[in-house]
């Protein structure tokens, strides 16, 4: 705005919610310069902000984002520009006909703001939020008199107008909206129906005020010398939203996409905070173009189908347990790395052992991971490969697949690279003492199950019977063939291992066939054994039916899955299997939590 | 080592090579990063030693295909910019006509002289390391293809459409202007950029990998545009592809 | 002087915009053969638009050419205008001006720093120059990254404008864009300077060649004629727009996939020169002032000083520019286009649009049906225009150099092909034939 004549606060909705100023379209991380040895520099201060004119529900939308951003770890970027802002809203004078947040508990609020004004004619009826709001009326407002007590009634009369206006309505009681959604994941040709339009183009979920999933880049400047990290608004609308670097993508199908967004607003997030996370604003309706975002349009398809098939709504939605724990600031730049050791394994696996420069010891869980940063090229996921009892290094094991993996395998010893985590939930080995272990490894899945493997023969007595099976397609592609010939000495550890075939130019003498064939060849107590499973997607469904043939109990079956991992903190939304972010709540997940996630095996 | 490049043109406009010369300061730097052995509109030498070969234009004779194959052989890297090169561009507009009779049109009794066949990307004959889509191409769009080659990164294209840009740059959509846009099914990639300056999405850097066309005419269609006029918006750009899918 | 025989080969000239070859033969000091011929894939443009609607033309002919795409998009808006009977408002038009000044300015000074240069200072190309004479290329840089950045703001991009449509354009620079532009444009003339100078310091390379010939430009009164004007050849007098295939009259020629032209003699020479012999008394103030620099008068016969009028051009470009900035400033800026005007009436219809774009002038003629469809196209193109001419003064030139060496014979005629700034795949978009 050049001069006030500008000011417009009678409109219905903006074309993008306020949340572009906390959480802007293209935000940088950090800049490196390669120059002195990799040096990282974090923005500035955030400038302060006086936000006028905010609608209610786009409020309560900010504080949606507020405990979503401040959950397990807190982003500063987002809370610098929070803290150093001052939201003056205004209560709506025109609703477009999109709009339902009345509908939705968001038209009128009494919170959330420093100012709120109420168009009362020929004057504005302020109310104030908060201290802040209060300094800045003291401070700069001219013609400011208590208000009298016909004020007070008209500004409420307006209020009361407010929640009549919405041109739309449920069928329903939308607070049952989470219940509706619990039965109708698989509901047969629904999705497909309401998706078949869908043009993949991201607009519903780009203009919505309390979407917050971001991709992460680097962007190097012509020299190659310098350049920045940069993170983007991303959408789980988009194709590739869920692929990774092999090629896999998780959902990569419109409806299951379209039903994620649907999931995520009215179930996902209800069951972790307790709120639906749709305000009502109407945006993703006006914003696609064939006409086949509006959630009230699908709710209400939803209402109805349920009904006509008998089913019974409850007449109450079940609040769910809310806990927000913040365990300090999330840190977006990595710390600085050096390469000690480099064994390449096979034609396209190499074994990376890498020390902090600072020193420290990385003090990670087996099963967890790092992101591993090479400046100007990206970062990428990698599953520690070392136990945590192996001290001053780490080791990591790369499959050379994408850019960064690709660019890692060109990094020779001496070279340096970034590092952020550990991350992830990593095995609970406690709960794992005293028992017997079972571990099942296809191909690259023995890396990240190595960091739990060499943990527990550390700490041998205190396990029981240990077993290793380990399958790949071919001899060649056999990973820590060394480490793995030692095993067959030991009389402490049962160890077999499989190929798919052996090519004619290849020895082995072992068994050929899948890994599940080498289930039947070991001999276990189902109670008291705990299968550790790790390896490509498909090997999980059919070596998980092997064992609940053996009666292996659900809560006995552990596995690590592998998603798109960005942020590595449970935001970027990459990672996501239905309500669960594999980065944070995983990536082990023990069978009996997540036999019931549609999007997991 | 500093990478060799070299630039060919077959039929296009050679509006892609005049980005690359367009990049100002930015060419100094560039030359800096790589060594141009060959760019025929900028320099006179010429040499058939190059690592990475920068080529515009569509192939629209047979004749083009001995040097497309050429070029694949002496390059390390080949690079298509520009939408002629890599999805055919405009030049495909033509292929849905009788090509006897546009070239009649065209060269009248002479026409026999003139060898034609129909317009095409230059993947249709010989395979393409990166592309640098757009007509013409975006100047940060073609450092960062460069960028991605010199740090032997593979190219990463949007696989989504404009609208995505569209909707950070805040726009108003196209529709609601009462104009027609084909950005819902375009690769993205561009920012915009037309879009940014109060006109359409012409489609220029071609289809998305899984656009839901029928999705898009319809909205078209919707929007009031008819039938033939919806078919013919996809054939401004699209008219290789189109055939192909 | 030594009867010598050799041939001379260019194939694919380099430094011009697109494909040429130079072929000549010569046996014991007889010229056997002197050919300039055009290899470039046709493309077919005149057929290709028709069918399409009415607001697209300008779009799908803007891709005749890279370089001088604003012009093109600039001569179909004309020929879609007066075809279907739009208006443009008085702003409009001075915007429309900036924008073909803009495209001179950027052509004209990436062709002399780029293209011609490299001769004069006795290198292959702009490249080895970046090293050796770093704060010339620098300039050269500055002054080019102005015109771009001009055509940004007014056209949306230099090379395929978005902003240019039927009835004005989609989108306005705005006062505060303009200023800043007004000085840039001021800063650029010191630039201006030091580049005539160092080209008046290389003149003497251009040979002082001279062949009389025909030149067709623009004229008009009020002004240096680049937007508006009526057709002015130098043997016959003006006529309108409307009556440019008496003027232009184009022949196939079975070597060549471009075609020729010709009027009241044998060729005829269009672009910078052309206009400059047409127009000068419009010159302004500082363009005149460089044009003596280099006692650069009408009727000036020698195509090398095509390149000097581009100079001079520039200049002029620079001047007049700050001028319609002026002006608009002065009538106030109207603002931000509606995105459903202009009312256009559908009908059947047909027009001319002529342009003088850097290459000379430029015609595009279509006719609509009643439903705004495009049922033909014309489009006659600068550079085809010069065909007949290059060849004819190739033959002129080569018997007066045939002493020198052989390489100073193929550096001096790629030097005068290089001279008229051809733009070769705008050449070989094609065009309906007209047999004479």
């Amino acid at each position: 705005m050049e001069s006030a004549e500008e000011l417009r606060l009678d409109y219905d909705v903006t074309l993008l919610p306020p949340k572009k100023y906390f959480f802007p379209q293209r935000e940088t991380l950090f800049t490196y310069n390669l120059a002195d040895g990799i040096s990282t520099k974090s923005p500035e201060e955030a400038k302060p902000m006086v936000i006028i004119g905010v609608h209610p529900y786009d409020i309560v939308a900010l504080l949606h984002m507020d405990e979503i951003f401040r959950d397990t770890k807190s982003d500063p970027y987002y809370f610098k520009k929070r803290e150093n802002s001052i939201i003056i809203g205004i209560n709506i004078q025109k609703m477009s006909k999109w709009n339902f947040s009345s509908l939705m508990g968001c038209a009128v609020i009494d919170y959330g703001y420093d100012l709120m004004l109420t168009d009362l004619g020929n004057r504005y009826g302020i109310n104030v939020g908060s201290s802040k709001g209060e300094a800045l009326l003291l401070k700069y407002a001219k013609n400011v008199t208590p208000a009298l007590a016909r004020d007070i009634q008209i500004a409420g009369q307006k209020k009361r107008e407010v929640i009549n206006m919405s041109e739309q309505k449920f069928d329903f009681a939308p607070e049952l909206i989470p219940e509706l959604l619990r039965d109708s994941y698989a509901k047969s040709g629904f999705w497909e129906n309401h998706s078949e339009k869908c043009l993949a183009c991201g607009s519903c979920v780009l203009v919505c005020p309390t979407c917050y999933c971001f991709d992460v880049k680097d962007n190097p400047d012509l020299t190659l010398e310098y350049g920045e990290r940069i993170r983007t608004w991303d959408g789980c609308l988009l194709e590739d939203f869920a692929k990774i670097a092999s090629g896999e993508n998780f959902r990569a199908t419109r409806p299951t996409r379209y039903r994620h967004r649907y999931f995520k607003k009215g179930k996902y997030l209800f069951d972790k905070f307790g709120f639906i996370s749709c305000v009502g604003c109407g945006r993703c309706s006006s914003n696609c173009l064939p006409d086949i975002a509006n959630p009230v349009n699908l709710f209400n398809d939803m209402y109805h189908e349920s009904r006509s098939s008998g089913v019974q709504m409850p007449s109450s939605a079940a609040q769910p347990d809310v806990n927000i724990n913040t365990e300090g600031n999330i840190d977006y730049v990595p710390e600085l790395g050096t390469i000690v050791k480099k064994v390449p394994m096979t034609a396209y696996e190499t074994l990376f052992e890498i020390k902090l420069d600072d020193g420290s010891e990385l003090g990670h869980k087996p099963g967890q991971f790092v992101e591993v940063s090479i400046f100007g090229i990206g970062e990428a996921p990698i599953s520690l490969s070392s136990s945590p009892t192996k001290e001053k290094t780490f080791e990591l094991c790369v499959r050379k697949l994408g850019n960064v993996t690709t660019s890692m395998h060109k990094l020779n010893v001496g070279d340096k690279v970034g590092i952020r985590g550990p991350f992830g939930n990593g095995f609970d080995t406690k709960s794992l003492k005293g028992k017997d272990l079972l571990f099942i490894a296809g191909g690259l899945g023995i890396a990240p199950l190595r960091s739990l493997f060499n943990f527990v023969l550390d700490n041998r007595k205190d396990f029981g019977h240990i077993t290793l099976l380990y399958g790949c397609k071919e001899p060649r592609e056999m990973l820590f063939g060394d480490e793995l010939a030692l095993l067959a000495s030991r009389d402490d550890v049962e160890f077999k291992s499989t190929v798919n075939w052996c090519p004619e130019n290849e020895a082995w003498s072992g068994n050929i066939g899948v890994i599940t064939t080498l289930i039947p060849l070991i001999e276990f107590d189902p109670e008291k054994t705990i299968a550790i499973l790790c390896g490509p997607p498909v090997m999980y469904k059919f070596v998980i039916a092997d064992l609940k043939t053996r009666n292996v109990p659900d809560g006995n079956i552990i596995m690590s899955l592998e998603r798109r991992m960005k942020c590595g903190v449970g935001k970027c939304g990459h990672c996501q299997i239905n309500q669960i972010y594999v980065c944070k709540d995983g990536p082990v997940f023990n069978y009996s939590h997540i036999k019931g996630v549609p999007e997991a095996l | 080592m500093k990478p060799k490049v070299a630039f060919f043109d077959f039929a296009g406009c050679e509006g892609d090579q005049l980005q690359v010369a367009n990049l100002e300061e930015d060419l100094l730097t560039l030359l800096g990063q790589v060594e141009v052995v060959s760019f025929r509109e900028v320099m006179k030498e010429h040499s058939d030693n190059y690592d990475i070969a920068f080529i515009e234009g569509s192939c629209t004779r047979l004749q083009d295909e001995d040097r497309l194959k050429q070029i694949r052989k002496n390059a390390k890297i080949v690079v298509a910019i520009g939408s002629c090169a890599t999805i055919g561009g405009i030049n495909s507009l033509r292929n849905y006509k009788d090509l006897e009779s546009v070239k009649k049109t065209v060269y009248g009794e002479n026409a026999k002289l003139f060898d034609s066949y129909a317009a095409r990307p230059i993947d249709a004959i010989i395979p393409v390391d990166a592309y640098v889509h757009g007509c013409p191409i975006d100047r940060d769009d073609f450092l960062h293809v460069v960028k991605s080659l010199l740090l032997g990164k593979k190219t990463e294209t949007p696989t989504y459409p404009v609208c995505v840009e569209c909707k950070k740059n805040e726009n108003i959509c196209a529709f609601e202007r009462g104009q027609f846009c084909v950005g819902p099914v375009t690769r993205a990639g561009c920012n915009s950029c037309c879009v940014n300056e109060g006109t359409v999405c012409w489609g220029c850097r071609g289809l998305v990998d899984n656009p839901n066309e029928n999705a898009h005419k319809e909205v078209l269609i919707k929007y009031g545009l008819t039938v033939d006029d919806a078919i013919g918006k996809f054939r401004l750009y699209f008219g290789w592809q189109e055939t192909k899918r | 002087m030594k009867a010598q025989s050799f041939d001379v080969d260019v194939h694919h000239v380099t430094r011009v915009e697109g494909h040429g070859n130079i072929y000549v033969n010569v046996r014991k000091g007889i010229i056997e053969k002197c050919e300039w011929s055009i290899s470039e894939a046709p493309r077919f443009f005149e057929a290709m638009v028709i069918g399409r609607p009415w607001n697209e033309l300008h779009h799908i002919t803007s891709r005749i050419c890279g370089i001088c795409s604003i012009g093109h998009a600039l001569a179909s808006l004309k020929a879609t205008e007066a075809a279907l009977g739009i208006k443009i408002s008085d702003q409009d038009l001075r915007l429309r001006k900036l924008a073909l000044h803009a495209e001179n300015m950027q052509s004209h000074i990436l062709h002399l720093g780029f293209l011609v240069l490299p001769d004069l200072m006795g290198v292959g190309s702009v490249v080895p120059l970046a090293s050796t004479n770093l704060p010339e290329v620098k300039t050269v840089l500055r002054v080019h990254r102005t015109a771009n950045e001009m055509s940004t703001l007014t056209c949306g991009r230099t090379t395929h404008p978005q902003r240019l449509m039927p009835g004005g354009f989609s989108k306005i620079p705005t006062i505060t864009e303009l200023n800043a532009l007004r000085k840039k444009l001021q800063e650029s003339i010191p630039d201006l300077q030091s580049i005539a100078k160092l080209f008046k310091s290389l003149a003497g390379k251009f040979p002082k060649f001279k062949r009389e010939t025909e030149f067709i430009a623009l004229k008009n009164p009020s002004e240096y004629a680049l937007y508006d004007g009526v057709i002015a050849s130098s043997d016959t007098g003006t006529a309108p727009a409307i009556e440019y295939l008496s003027f232009a009259k184009e022949y196939v020629v079975p070597r060549s996939t471009a075609k020729w032209a010709k009027h009241a003699r044998e060729s005829y020479m269009v672009g910078a020169l052309a206009r400059l012999n047409t127009n000068y008394e419009r010159l302004s103030p500082m363009a005149r002032e460089t044009a003596e620099m280099f006692d650069l008068l009408p009727m000036c016969y020698n195509p090398f000083m095509n390149n000097i009028a581009q100079l001079v051009e520039v200049v002029h470009s620079v001047e007049d520019s700050i001028r319609l900035i002026n002006e608009l400033e002065a009538a106030g800026l109207q603002g931000q286009p509606d995105y459903n005007k202009p009312e256009v009436k559908v009908k059947a219809g047909s027009g001319v649009g002529a342009v003088e774009v850097p290459r000379g002038i430029l015609f595009h003629d279509y006719a609509y049906n009643v439903k705004g469809i495009c049922t033909k196209a014309n489009c006659i193109i600068p550079t085809n225009q010069n065909h007949a001419n290059i060849e004819l003064d190739m033959k002129a030139l080569l018997p007066q150099i045939l002493d020198k060496p052989q390489k100073e014979i193929e550096l001096t005629l790629e030097m005068l092909v290089r001279a008229y700034d051809p733009c070769i795949s705008c050449s070989t978009h094609a065009l309906k034939v007209n047999f004479l």
